[in-house]
């Protein structure tokens, strides 16, 4: 993609994106992010964090699906995935509602919910990261 | 199944064919659905069928045996209930009947007169037993969404604190770590002020619900309790932006209630009414003598409540959206709290409310009056038979 090629020629950081309406999630997911070189990006609302990806697309998402509405990380997922900028941007999606990964039943093939990868909360910092460079690394 | 609602069902098991019909005669008198079956097995049948409210069931007929078909009724439904019919009435099959599970007896020969009365009385008896199941089932219903609900809450500042401690952790001793410890462990403290309140509030309730702290009603006097909780909430800090004021009456204010319960229903109007209030607000509380009551309003200049949200206040977990509220944690459990507590002591509470100009909860209870020494109890409905109304 074209985008992805100029970023990889600058070498700028890349950007995550994190949306949740949790202050504190944000907070303390955001500090190991940065430190290992990502820039981060805050939005406390499905509707800010689709307005801020699309202004910018993001590298990666990092989004709970149910924030103060309880649909309302669904839709943006599924909005994400309906813009084309946005398309392919890797979204990783966190909750604290399912604890294990066979309770997340969503089939992707269904594009409700396109998600990359699913993380029970609380997440566990060190395999997020592990995900989120793997990811990134893919690229180039 | 049911014809119509409200249409009781009866089913008389009987061999005898003039005993069934006679029975048929006198209960349909009493405009109740009546079928009769002739043996306990196709009896059985229609009890599973119908789902009758009562049973009249012979005691002695040729295949299964009374005392079977008593135990097999109550396999399918254990609250229906079942009169037995003894050919001949020695108290001893009787007793042996009744304690198979059956709930009277009626000697043969009897008269329609007596049938009838037996039958009316125990139809009060089933009326009883349907409606504790459905207060059972509706409790059970609350408790097992409120398990629900009340998990969900705790996860949500417990998975925030497990995150700050997960990256505190795996971020080690770092400058990053360094610059944000103090920060993060304050929020895990505020969280965990969160989850103490949710376990506080679920108790309250849950104690009240056992009626364990409303029961004693005594004379109490709301002015020490307004005052104590206005003191408390000056000395802490959340109230520094907030002006408190006591507008009360210089004597008393009596009322018949429980001391703790009234102490946690005017902490909650009073925390509400300083958490959703606006920098430099204002909170009165006034209490005026009525007509036989006492009336305390809470009053505040806050944020107050958009109108299509005042009928779910008192909801369990309710919580307003929106400016002035979602910045605030909280339960949604202390309105409910407050209804409870008002309504077990015989008072009513309503809210008075404009966006972004405040809100009034006035509360109203009966005033404590030195000849009622003996509270109203309710009436015993213990005696079922007083009822004299089959001849209808
Ligand atoms: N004095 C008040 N002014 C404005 N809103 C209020 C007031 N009291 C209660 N509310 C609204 O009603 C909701 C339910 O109140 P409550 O049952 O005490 O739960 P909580 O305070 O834990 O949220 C609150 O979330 C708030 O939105
Ligand atoms: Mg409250």
């Amino acid at each position: 993609m074209k985008t992805r090629k100029a970023t990889q020629v600058t070498l700028g950081p890349r950007t995550i994106l994190i949306i949740d309406d949790d202050v504190d999630f944000v907070e303390a997911t955001s500090v190991p992010l940065e430190k290992r070189g990502y820039h981060v990006v805050k939005a406390y609302d499905g509707r800010e964090g689709l307005r801020l990806a699309k202004i910018a697309p993001p590298d990666l998402v990092i989004m709970d699906i149910m924030m103060g509405e309880r649909t309302e990380g669904f839709f943006t997922v599924q909005e994400m995935r309906q813009t084309t900028e946005l398309r392919s941007v890797p979204i990783f999606v966190v909750s604290s509602l399912y604890s294990r990964i066979e309770e997340f039943k969503v089939a992707p093939e269904r594009e409700w919910l396109a998600h990359d990868e699913f993380f029970p909360k609380p997440v566990d910092t060190e395999k997020l990261l592990k995900s989120i460079d793997r990811r990134l690394s893919d690229d180039h | 199944m049911r014809e119509s609602a409200g249409l009781e069902q009866i089913v008389v098991i009987d061999d005898d064919y003039a005993m069934r019909l006679s029975c048929l005669q006198a209960l349909s008198k009493l405009g109740l659905h009546v079928e009769t079956c002739e043996d306990g097995a196709k009896g059985l049948n229609s009890v599973a069928r119908l789902k009758p409210d009562l049973v009249l069931v012979d005691l002695k007929m040729p295949g299964i045996s009374g005392m079977e078909v008593i135990s097999r009724i109550h396999e399918i439904d254990p609250i229906i209930v079942i009169i037995v019919i003894t050919g001949y009435a020695t108290i001893g099959t009787a007793v042996d009947a009744m304690k198979a599970g059956a709930y009277d007896f009626l000697p043969k020969p009897f008269k329609p007169d007596e049938l009838r009365m037996i039958v009316g009385r125990s139809l009060q008896h089933r009326r009883l037993l349907l409606e504790s199941r459905r207060l059972e089932m509706e409790r059970e219903l609350l408790k097992r969404r409120f398990i629900t609900f009340v998990s969900h809450q705790l996860k949500t500042p417990l998975t925030a604190i497990h995150q700050y401690l997960d990256v505190l952790r795996n971020l080690g001793d770092t400058v990053e770590v360094r610059a944000k410890s103090n920060e993060w462990l304050d929020r895990c403290l505020k969280r965990t002020k969160e989850m103490r309140e949710i376990v506080d509030d679920w108790l309250t309730l849950s104690r009240m619900e056992g009626g364990m702290l409303s029961r004693q009603r005594v004379k109490v006097d709301l002015k020490p309790i307004v005052l104590n909780v206005l003191k408390t909430y000056r000395e802490m800090e959340e109230a520094n932006d907030v002006t408190l004021v006591p507008q009360l009456p210089g004597d008393s204010c009596l009322v018949r209630g429980d001391h703790n319960c009234l102490s946690v229903l005017f902490d909650n109007l009073i925390a509400n009414a300083i958490k959703y209030n606006k920098p430099g607000g204002q909170v009165t509380v006034s209490a005026e003598m009525g007509d036989g009551e006492v009336v305390i309003a809470v009053h505040d200049t806050g944020v107050g409540i958009p109108r299509e949200h005042k009928d779910y206040l008192f909801d369990e977990f309710f919580r307003v959206r929106g400016q002035g509220h979602t910045a605030t944690t909280g339960t949604g459990l202390g309105l409910p709290i407050c209804k409870r507590i008002v309504r077990e002591s015989g008072g009513t509470i309503e809210v008075e409310s404009e966006v972004g100009v405040g809100s009034t909860f006035r509360v109203r209870l009966p005033a404590y009056n030195a000849q009622d020494t003996n509270e109203n109890q309710k009436g015993d409905p213990g005696d079922f038979g007083a009822e004299d109304d089959i001849d209808h």
